[in-house]
């Protein structure tokens, strides 16, 4: 036996580990469907029925001021895929970690392959959206003047400015997803409800902290001075916090068994 | 040269290893050790502290307090380690949107001794369906794609727990046929655990016997077959013949008396022969389960 076969030795290369972290990757994308396809689909359907209202209303706006279109701007439409990355990132967590555990990876490639993961579908549905968001724009809201991807929390500073904003959102989303369903391996359903707990005090603390300061203009004056894609940069922090919050919590997680 | 890369060194070394959840003690002081290229038997009761002890091993779980070494390192959070490593685990959960055939094609990104023409042939075998949804499978089918992994995967340590689960005579069959003729061509380490004893005994070359946590019997299996013996025939003549000895356990009906005792030497085989005795061996399940019952009596007793 030589130190030359690699096989032979315990140390595996850097490019070795590399690749594992990136089988976790593929591992997630075994079947694409979860990711890619039901999502996609969902997000027509939603858009065919906003269709199908902006054609209503187009309808109306012959009677009308055209005021009506103009509120969909406010079109909270395109915000499920937001939602729905958070529970596919908690799903990879409680389902996929337990499963990769018996392939025998390590947590620390689990969680860096699944971060990897997460950055690259961001990406991905990022771009999706801001093309979406420019075809909208240059149709004038698919000629009937709707908004699904051109709503106003995307912002209004140009469609770079969007697919940030979009990429910081999917982030946030995924990571915040993951950080939570890490808690609820790590310690159950007591993490759970501890989780929970704190996040409704801290949130019920923020409300009151500014009713009773009388801050709420100012937090007003925050978002608006800010815009959409400084928010988007501030909501890097909180991003930040649970991917590093979920790293650590992860590393002494242990499967249901 | 590490102790890894020297062939003879033990593939796993545990020292006074103890797991507890919350005030339940599920492994308490465990120490053995698992020499490379054999076949384990890991037998105890349910609950007995299998699964978690190959979760300790495997480095799902954390242990409490002990060392723990696999090829010669810790494998918490061991690449090196692990990736010699497969853990066909009884409860295994697959991603809810998978079918059979997803397990297959990303099984060997993470396994380096895959065989790929191996697999196939036990798919068939097993005549997995491939494209059926994995929550759609039976529990039989379940264990047969833990079985494929676990076998194809070729880790020179492999863990089956209770691979059989459900599984039919003829799929428990062609898994032990498959192991025997595997295992001869690419030797590795292998830990089969299960509370079915009879079913794998003659596979097994050393058994570990866990019961409530602590480790009741570390040997090898011709040694535990051979280390005790049942005494039949009339009733005085057993009860005369095992005066004095130590008694596993005792049978009777009617004036018959089936007793069994430690391992007797040829003189003493002689003399119950003379005696008009009969010696039946003891099979690998009944001395296990006497074996685990006399200590829970015992304990009862002290405590």
């Amino acid at each position: 036996m030589t130190a030359i076969t690699p096989s032979s030795t315990l140390g595996a290369p850097r490019a070795e580990q590399t690749n594992r972290i990136w089988n976790v990757v593929r591992l997630h994308l075994t079947n694409t469907w979860v990711i890619v396809q039901t999502p996609a689909i969902i997000l027509a359907l939603i858009f065919a029925v906003n269709y199908a209202i902006w054609t209503v209303l187009d309808v109306s706006i012959q009677m009308d001021s055209g005021e009506a279109v103009d509120g969909t701007q406010w079109s909270g439409a395109a915000t499920f895929i937001f939602v729905y990355m958070s529970v596919v990132a908690a799903q990879a967590i409680t389902v996929t970690f337990p499963f990769a555990l018996g392939y025998s990876v390590t947590r620390r490639e689990y969680y860096l392959g699944t971060s990897l993961l997460f950055v690259l579908v961001s990406a991905g549905y990022a771009v999706a959206m801001a093309v979406l968001a420019a075809i909208e724009e240059a149709t004038g809201g698919w000629g009937l003047g709707g908004h699904m991807f051109t709503a106003v929390y995307f912002g209004t500073e140009g469609g770079f400015a969007r697919l940030f904003v979009f990429f910081s959102m999917f982030l946030f989303f995924f990571f915040a997803g993951a950080a939570i369903a890490t808690i609820y391996m790590r310690w159950r359903m007591y993490g759970m409800i501890a989780f929970w707990a704190a996040l409704s005090v801290l949130l019920i603390g923020l409300v009151a902290l500014f009713t009773y300061t009388d801050s709420w203009a100012d937090v007003g004056t925050w978002f608006a001075t800010n815009g959409a894609s400084g928010v988007a940069a501030w909501l890097l922090i909180p991003t930040v916090l649970a991917a590093v919050t979920g790293y650590l919590v992860l590393r002494r997680a242990t499967p249901k068994n | 040269m590490t102790a890894a890369t020297n062939p003879t060194a033990p593939v796993v070394r545990v020292d006074g290893l103890t797991k507890r959840f919350g005030s339940f003690t599920a492994v308490d002081g465990v120490s053995f050790t698992l020499e490379p290229d054999r076949i384990y038997g890991l037998l105890g009761r349910n609950g007995a502290g299998k699964t978690t002890l190959m979760q300790l091993l495997t480095a799902q779980q954390f242990p409490t307090t002990g060392g723990i070494e696999v090829f010669g390192e810790s494998p918490m959070e061991n690449p090196a380690v692990l990736r010699r490593v497969c853990f066909v685990k009884e409860s295994q959960k697959y991603p809810d949107d998978w079918r059979v055939k997803h397990v297959f094609a990303s099984a060997p990104w993470f396994f380096d001794n895959w065989d790929a023409a191996f697999a196939e042939r036990l798919i068939q075998e097993f005549r997995l369906p491939m494209k059926r949804p994995i929550k759609k499978v039976s529990r039989g089918q379940l264990s047969a794609i833990g079985v494929v992994v676990g076998l194809a995967s070729r880790a020179p340590l492999t863990f089956f727990d209770e691979p059989y689960l459900g599984l039919d005579a003829v799929a428990r069959q062609i898994f032990y046929d498959r192991l025997l003729e595997d295992f001869a061509e690419h030797p590795r380490t292998v830990v089969l655990s299960t509370h079915l004893i009879d079913e794998v005994s003659n596979l097994l070359e050393h058994v570990l016997v866990i019961d409530d946590g602590r480790i009741l019997i570390d040997q090898d299996a011709e040694d535990v077959r051979s280390s005790a013996i049942t005494v039949v025939g009339g009733r005085r003549a057993v009860d005369a013949f095992v005066a004095g000895r130590e008694v596993l356990h005792r049978d009777g009906v009617g004036g018959l008396a089936s007793v069994t005792v430690p391992a007797l030497t040829d003189a003493e085989r002689r003399d119950a022969a003379d005696a008009g005795l009969e010696l039946a061996p003891v099979s690998l399940q009944q001395l296990i389960v006497r074996r685990t019952n006399t200590t829970e009596k015992e304990f009862e007793q002290t405590s």
